[in-house]
């Protein structure tokens, strides 16, 4: 396989990016100084060897803890749980939500073969039984799987006397948090409702 | 490309490219369908508020001969079935029907089979905890019989001899279902099922209300199941959902 193919090949698994788009991206890299190939190449290394989840909340960070986590003017009283990191942008970029966060690595779905078990859910029990926690939202997606993900988060966490809550559903049902604009996800958490 | 309309259970979703969403539906015509619903995760214009798990609806279909993926056009949503949400027990064993229903594709009596799963996450809609486990096992069994794969019980097997009501036997799955004492050696394999259970099932399969069974019976009864879809499955097919499902019996 030729050098233009691997590339181009590799660029075409990539989200969003055809067989076409792939093609183009090569030949307008091979038009490019090497220098600009080079920067890429290097900045794809770093990626992978310095960005990892969290020791704490599961977001994306170069430091053994996020910036959010370290950040002393958030509130640690409240936990906002979500199913992916990327929601975690979507949420701070709605500028409501000032507590930290914790990323369950998806949502339950037999279907999937995903249990509990394959989330971080004995990782955010561990964090409300430290104490000094008084309530946590689940932020999952409004689906059937986000429901019943947070039915059991619920059922879970109350046990440990914490006050669970869920946001609203000022959210389209069907779909994601992810690209849901930052209005209606201030609105959604504002309006949140205790899970009982 | 022709345009297809008809009656739909989403029986999959997961996420496609960025903003798209793969469905895998079960039809009134056609049996199970994969469509590709673009811009899915990003809007709700096009495909409304509420195309997820489980909910039924008329479906538009762009189809391409030879395609494994189709185009979903437009979804009108005629019932959503949140509430199976609702109970951790109701949205496994739904999710348990829903492989079933993927799972194991048979003939062409695919609209006898929408009606049964219809009935199957209509019904747990209602019952929750214990009663929903019990409930699956029995929409499970009318579901394996409207795909054609209903196993003899009341008659031997192998020699179609009537068995007496009372009597336990020994189910064969290779041989298609319970059979006669005569018969033991030619139906190699098998497990001993109580005649209790045997009556169960078959109240089961006829629509009975069903007696709620202790838990150690409904363990049996999935093993039973399970042994019996995996027979019908292609070799290799994992059953994720129906594990989930039945590892909660074994909480209870
Ligand atoms: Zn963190
Ligand atoms: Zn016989």
């Amino acid at each position: 396989m030729s050098a233009i193919d691997d590339l181009a090949g590799e660029l075409a698994k990539l989200p969003g990016i055809g067989r076409k788009t792939a093609l183009r991206l090569t030949y307008h890299l091979l038009k490019q100084p090497p220098e600009r190939s080079r920067k890429l190449a290097h900045a794809l290394e770093v990626l992978r060897d310095r960005v990892h989840p969290c020791g704490v909340c599961g977001n994306l960070t170069e430091d053994p803890e996020c910036a959010i986590c370290r950040d002393p003017r958030r509130d640690r009283t409240v936990i906002c749980t979500v199913e992916e990191a990327a929601d975690i942008g979507a949420i701070e970029r709605a500028g409501e939500f000032r507590g930290l966060y914790h990323v369950l690595g998806g949502r339950i779905s037999p279907l999937d073969g995903v249990g509990p078990e394959h989330l971080t859910v004995r990782e955010l029990e561990a964090r409300v039984s430290a104490g000094g926690v008084s309530e946590v939202i689940v932020a999952t997606n409004p689906s059937v799987e986000g429901e019943a993900t947070a039915l059991y988060l619920q059922q879970s966490l109350v046990r440990l006397g914490v006050r669970v809550s869920r946001i609203a559903r000022g959210l389209p049902v069907g779909g994601d948090l992810e690209y849901a604009d930052g209005g209606t996800i201030a609105q959604a958490l504002s309006a949140r409702r205790e899970m009982i | 490309m022709t345009l297809h309309v008809t009656d739909a259970i989403v029986l999959h979703a997961f996420d496609y490219l960025e903003t798209s969403r793969i469905f895998r539906l079960a039809t009134r015509e056609s049996g199970v369908v994969s469509v590709l619903a673009r811009g899915a995760r990003k809007s709700v214009k096009r495909f409304g508020s509420s195309l997820d798990l489980f909910v039924t609806g008329t479906a538009e279909i762009q189809q391409r001969p030879g395609r494994d993926l189709q185009t979903l056009s437009g979804f009108d949503l005629t019932y959503a079935r949140s509430a199976l949400a609702a109970d951790l027990d109701r949205f496994v064993a739904a999710s348990m029907l829903c492989e079933l229903a993927l799972r194991c594709t048979a003939g062409e009596a695919h609209a006898e089979t929408f009606d049964a799963l219809t009935n199957g996450l209509d019904g747990l809609t209602r019952v929750s905890g214990r009663e929903a486990q019990v409930f699956g096992a029995q929409a499970a069994w009318q579901l394996v019989d409207s795909l054609g794969f209903a196993p003899s019980l009341d008659r031997c097997a192998s020699c179609h001899r009537v068995l007496d009501r009372g009597d336990d036997a020994l189910f064969s799955h290779r041989t298609g279902g319970a059979v006669c004492r005569d018969c033991e050696g030619v139906a190699r394999g098998g497990r001993r099922l109580p005649a209790a259970a045997r009556s169960a099932i078959l109240g089961w399969l006829a629509g009975a209300e069903s007696p709620m069974p202790d838990a150690g019976t409904l363990r049996s009864h999935a093993r039973l199941l399970r042994e019996f879809v995996e027979h019908h499955v292609s070799e290799g097919t994992e059953l994720r959902a129906y594990t989930a499902w039945a590892a909660r019996f074994e909480r209870t």
